[in-house]
């Protein structure tokens, strides 16, 4: 098959190597993690800036659609296509470009994987707070389209607060520098606005980020309950107390049973749910803190407060709660993920109601999540060949987002908007409010060739999440 | 100097209620900015009436400042036109306040002062030491994004901000966030908010994430003779596992200055690093005997300040604003952002330059968060003093930084532009301010390329 005109012209700039366009090729990408959409016309792989500005003006030319990706680890659709288009893959734009240490910053590459940065660093006892789960193999640029956070976000705060500067492509092929290497720098903060902007604004071809000290201390806990109740008013009493660990995750009995078994990292099988809790700085402090934290656990019914002994048997214990996603994979033929946020002193209430929503639905549904934040992430356990769930499963999914939204919070946390949840903006946003914010893409992207039809909603009507329950896309 | 009719003036006024408008020259003039005074001065009391002034004055073509207890009212640019003063004195409540999620929304037009006070019942804080200190208001801090040294530690007003509401010139009241301490849900217009100094939108309420209050504090200070024994002590400080909450570097003058408001009074003859550590009484013993190694190797023993004598000093030095103008008449306040290892070469430029033009000059410098102040205090001809102002910003900008005028007179601000030269993004922030402000009416000419 003779490859396109287009396809012919996208080579031209990067080389016949980095211009994916048959078929059989383009399958992978019309996934992400939540879901699969369209195929695109071509994916390409630029490697610098240049390149990523030719592909652009093409597009342009085309009038076709552009979508960034970096590794489709996303949770809301952000990196697939909706109506075809070029996909803008930034695996080959994998360089650290500088790493200035005194300064405690660095300069890389969209491509470049999140925990690569950090283990980059990791010898001069720095790294890059950020810490999804899929950290693995999730890249910066990614980090900065979504905002990304993880467990270890709660004490440092997420992407948006370690993004010093970002190097952008606009929609018409313009490069621009926002933000700065310093703190500061007059004029309007369009890196704010760019970080969490999901590819609908413009495509980061460069990332200065700040690099963070790590703590000389850290103590991990482990806090086991016979209820759930007692583990979420834990969370709110540790709250209460004004302590700030660096993180605290809870999993409820169903969720780590199935990580135990997956990953024997050592979580005991018998227990209705646990809080995984971290304090990390000066040793001093971190002693403190762990008694106040324990003593708080106890106070609210722990059964058993477990101090991790060893760095091996502390990393074990993260690496069960960061490959706990692949751990339910293997109990259920597939799960939906959701991603909403409530004020920590809701949690026990919460906790009931989504008990409630998966009785009323007849679907079973975990809880593993990042407490301290008040970030839940209730993982629905469905079976795509049962056509009957699908229907049950979206349904169980937005009444948990509209109460996350009843009880003061929001309905993404960290995963974003995307696809997925564009219909469901009119629950916490005005006209006037997405009105602001449609003139603001209109600013960037007047034509919107950038990632069209994610993060906001088409119409004004309250709609449905966006999730292809029964094709089994999901993972 | 303005030109607002007076039909439309009262059109204004009738938009408050009457009782909340004044247009006597003692009250309009209290808020004049770079010898400019407005036509009259306006209270909202809601959201809704911050919106509606908006748009009668898009409608009118009035141009609007607002404002509030007037600390940061004189940054910027010298304004083109300035018919409204828009004080947001009225709108000073709590609207939400939940001390166990560690969250709080209120009117932008409370002061840090009230805000702090009322939280510290719950061993809270919004940890945050910008000029204007206890004067300065929620709005006004967030408009400017002002932070002090602590922002080594706690970070700026743009980190600690969740999510607010904002009246736009088009009477609208739109939201951004929300007041959960994680939130990716749209655009993040808070961002663009902060630090748009009332260009945009006028920002009438904000939710918060607070802070315990440290159980107990401390201050040390080192003389540090040289300043290349301030640049070893900087990165022993910065990079040992010690957090200090806030760390400052003063020239002799700058440290005589501060003392001189306090009991400490006394004259300084060498650099001085000041550090403030905050925790248990275990805590800070374990800071007190680092701070003593690290400052002994380098040949500058700390003192540790008595409790009671620290907190006097780190406010003059977060305020600067507030004293040195009315101490010295005619400062110069230059702010220089920088990267931070950087700071002590900018200062060695800074105090060569200002000895040769024999110009005093006092330097606060945030260590590890690369922000300087430089104070200009005896004003040469204004000629000698904008030609100095000028070399400095070129050093500045020689060590990848940037500099910016927050305080000096307008003769001064109409020969330098107050922010500096703009970047490539310039053209994408003309767009951003037609986007929320077409008609020009908020703040016109003062901020950015004269935005």
């Amino acid at each position: 098959m003779k490859p396109p005109v287009l396809v012919r012209d996208l080579a031209h700039v990067v080389g016949p190597d980095a211009v994916l366009w048959r078929s059989e090729d383009l399958l992978l990408y019309e996934y992400d993690g939540l879901s699969s959409a369209r195929q695109p016309h071509a994916v390409v792989f630029p490697s610098t800036t240049e390149q990523v500005v030719s592909i652009v003006k093409l597009a342009a030319r085309e009038n076709l659609p552009v979508v960034a990706r970096g590794a489709g680890t996303g949770l809301s659709g952000g990196s697939v296509v909706t109506e075809g288009g070029i996909v803008v893959a930034t695996s080959r734009m994998k360089k650290i470009v500088e790493i200035d240490l005194e300064n405690q910053r660095a300069r890389v590459q969209p491509g470049v994987v999140n925990l690569d940065l950090s283990l980059a660093v990791s010898d001069h006892g720095y790294y890059f707070v950020p810490d999804p789960s899929s950290q693995k193999a999730c890249t910066i640029g990614g980090n900065v389209a979504e905002n990304a956070a993880g467990p270890h976000t709660l004490a440092y705060g997420v992407t948006t607060n370690h993004v010093l500067g970002l190097e952008v492509v606009l929609p018409g092929g313009e490069v621009i520098h926002t933000g700065a290497p310093f703190w500061d720098r007059p004029g309007y903060d369009l890196r704010g606005l760019l970080v969490g902007s999901e590819g609908t604004l413009g495509i980061v071809t460069e990332v200065t980020v700040r690099l963070c000290r790590k703590p000389e201390a850290v103590v991990t806990l482990l806090s086991i309950y016979e209820r759930v109740v007692d583990a979420t008013r834990t969370v709110a009493a540790i709250t209460a107390r004004g302590i700030t660990p660096s993180a605290l995750e809870m999993m409820d009995g169903f969720t780590l049973r199935a990580v135990e078994e997956a990953t024997h990292a050592g979580y005991p099988m018998d227990s209705a749910a646990v809080l995984l809790i971290e304090v990390e700085g000066l040793r001093e402090a971190v002693e403190e803190q762990a008694d106040q934290i324990a003593q708080v656990c106890r106070e609210n019914q722990a059964r058993e407060v477990h101090r991790a002994q060893t760095t091996e048997e502390r990393e074990l214990l993260w690496r069960g709660r960061k490959n706990a996603f692949g751990a339910l994979g293997r109990i259920s033929p597939s799960y939906y993920l959701q991603d909403g946020v409530i004020p920590r002193t809701r949690l026990p209430e919460m906790l009931e109601y989504i008990a409630q929503v998966a009785r009323k639905y007849d679907l079973l549904i975990g809880n593993i999540f990042h407490a301290g934040d008040g970030n839940l992430h209730p993982i629905i356990m469905f079976d795509p060949r049962d056509a009957g769930q699908a229907q049950r499963v979206r349904q169980a999914a937005k009444e948990i987002l509209s109460q996350c939204v009843a009880m003061g919070g929001a309905i993404t946390g960290e995963h974003g908007v995307g696809l997925e949840k564009r219909d469901l903006m009119p629950l916490t946003f005005s006209d006037d409010d997405l009105e602001m914010m449609r003139r603001l893409k209109s600013v960037f992207d007047p034509q919107g060739h950038f990632n069209p039809g994610k993060l906001l909603p088409p119409g004004r009507e309250r709609g449905e999440l966006r999730v292809e329950v029964s094709a089994g896309g999901m993972v | 100097m303005t030109s607002a009719s007076q039909s439309a003036l009262s059109g204004l006024a009738s938009l408050v209620g009457g009782a909340r408008a004044a247009t006597d020259p003692a009250t309009c003039a209290s808020l004049a900015i770079d010898g400019v005074t407005p036509s009259c001065v306006l209270y909202p009391s809601s959201a809704e009436q911050v919106a509606a002034v908006l748009q009668y004055a898009a409608e009118h073509d009035l141009a609007v400042i607002p404002c509030r207890n007037a600390t940061k009212l004189g940054v910027g640019n010298l304004p083109r036109r300035y018919d409204v003063a828009l004080s947001l004195k009225e709108m000073n409540r709590v609207r939400h306040y939940e001390a166990a999620d560690l969250t709080v929304t209120a009117e932008t037009g409370m002061t840090l002062g009230d805000f702090q006070d009322s939280i510290a019942r719950d061993r809270l804080w919004l940890p945050l030491d910008p000029p204007g200190a206890a004067r300065a208001s929620l709005g006004g801090i967030l408009a400017t994004n002002a932070s002090g040294p602590l922002r080594l530690l706690y970070g700026a007003p743009r980190d600690m901000v969740l999510g607010m509401k904002i009246a736009t010139t088009e009477g609208k009241v739109i939201k951004t966030g929300g007041r959960v301490v994680k939130n990716v849900a749209g655009y993040d217009l808070a961002k663009l908010l902060v630090g748009s100094y009332g260009t945009l939108g006028v920002i009438v309420e904000a939710s918060f994430k607070l802070f315990p209050l440290p159980s107990e504090r401390a201050t040390f200070a080192l003389s540090t003779g040289a300043l290349s024994i301030a640049r070893d002590l900087r990165r022993r400080i910065l990079h040992s596992p010690l957090q200090p909450m806030r760390v400052v570097l003063l020239n002799p003058l700058a440290a005589t200055l501060v003392l001189a408001g306090t009991p400490l009074a006394r004259e300084v003859a060498e650099p001085e690093i000041w550090a403030e550590v905050a925790g248990s009484a275990r805590v800070i013993e374990r800071c007190a005997r680092e701070l003593d190694e690290l400052g002994r190797a380098a040949g500058a023993p700390p003192r540790r300040l008595e409790s009671g004598e620290g907190p006097p000093c780190w406010l003059r030095i977060s305020d600067l604003r507030g004293w040195i103008p009315d101490t010295f008449p005619g400062a110069v306040i230059l702010k220089v952002a920088l990267p931070d290892a950087a700071s002590e070469e900018f200062l060695s430029r800074a105090s060569q330059e200002a000895e040769n033009d024999r110009v005093r000059l006092a330097s606060f410098a945030q260590l590890g968060v690369g922000i300087l102040h430089l104070c200009l205090l005896r004003t040469e001809s204004a000629a000698k003093l904008i030609a100095l102002i000028r070399r400095l910003r070129v050093a500045a900008q020689d060590l990848g930084g940037a500099l910016m005028l927050e305080c000096c007179h307008w003769d001064i601000k109409s020969r330098v532009d107050v922010w500096g030269p703009t970047g490539d993004d310039f053209a994408l922030m003309g767009k951003v301010k037609a986007a929320w402000d077409p008609k020009r009416i908020l703040a016109p000419g003062r901020f950015v390329g004269r935005l």
